[in-house]
């Protein structure tokens, strides 16, 4: 998905989000920063991108009961995972790259976004939890 | 009130949300991200928990007493959610402030939450069945 053959627009949105803020890609900033934390908050997102892969399957498995509509929870969960997989790289070398500079600007998109997300599964998920048999 | 240097290059989001004050160090806005992952985690387990136990204690609980913990998990599940990026802008406005956090206002109720939900399931078992 991250590999410089890929060429889908998530590509181009990341090159376009990579001029337009100026953060040539640094690997790694692990000579000045001995907790490595930019790595572990990527290791963060992808426990959550996992988190969300697995509560898709525990939705799948109540299909049966709620009805087909369900399967309304887990696309919701499995599109955030996808769109957590694609943006990891920009938030690796963001957090590099703040790492270096010593000065990292927090971005309350992405939480924001993920509330979204985890707000629209819990309204869903208790509408179909009133109206299920 | 002191700008970030390079508030320029700042979304417009993190303009309107995090106004003012100095960026902290990134080791500290990064942790705040963890921690704030590791709630909305927590948040997904108890969705998942409540859409489960509706379906699963089909057999065992009666109707009303399944959706009323479904929907008591659910609802927990949501409140930590948006408890969490309350406590994340929190955090990151203490630190761009050289100021003390704020307490952590979710994590009672992550105890209270859960505690209800045991309790009442707990009453159920305790008084239904032969």
């Amino acid at each position: 998905m991250t590999t410089p053959r890929h060429r889908g627009p998530a590509t181009a949105r990341r090159r376009r989000a990579g001029r337009s803020r100026r953060l040539p890609t640094v690997t790694t900033a692990a000579h000045l920063d001995r907790g490595l934390q930019p790595e572990r908050a990527t290791l963060a997102w992808s426990r959550t991108c996992l988190a969300l892969v697995t509560i898709s399957a525990i939705f799948l498995r109540w299909v049966s009961h709620y009805g087909a509509w369900l399967l309304v929870l887990p696309a919701i969960a499995l599109v955030a995972a996808v769109v957590i997989t694609d943006t990891q790289r920009i938030r690796t070398n963001r957090g590099v790259h703040g790492i270096h500079r010593g000065s990292l600007t927090a971005d309350p998109l992405p939480p924001l976004m993920l509330v979204g997300v985890v707000l629209a599964l819990g309204v869903a998920g208790a509408c179909f939890a009133l109206v299920a048999p | 009130m002191t700008r970030a240097p390079d508030a320029d290059d700042r979304t417009w989001l993190a303009r309107r949300l995090l106004p003012d004050g100095d960026e902290p160090d990134p080791r500290f806005t990064l942790a705040n991200e963890r921690t704030f992952l590791a709630w909305i985690r927590t948040a997904l387990a108890l969705l998942a928990g409540g859409i489960a136990i509706e379906a699963f204690a089909v057999d065992i609980f009666d109707a009303n007493v399944r959706k009323l913990v479904a929907l008591l998990l659910i609802g927990l599940g949501m409140l930590l959610s948006g408890g969490a990026f309350v406590r994340w802008l929190g955090v990151e406005r203490a630190m761009r402030h050289a100021k003390p956090l704020p307490l952590p206002m979710i994590a009672p109720l992550l105890g209270i939450g859960g505690a209800v939900a045991a309790i009442v399931v707990g009453i159920v078992v305790l008084t239904s069945g032969p």
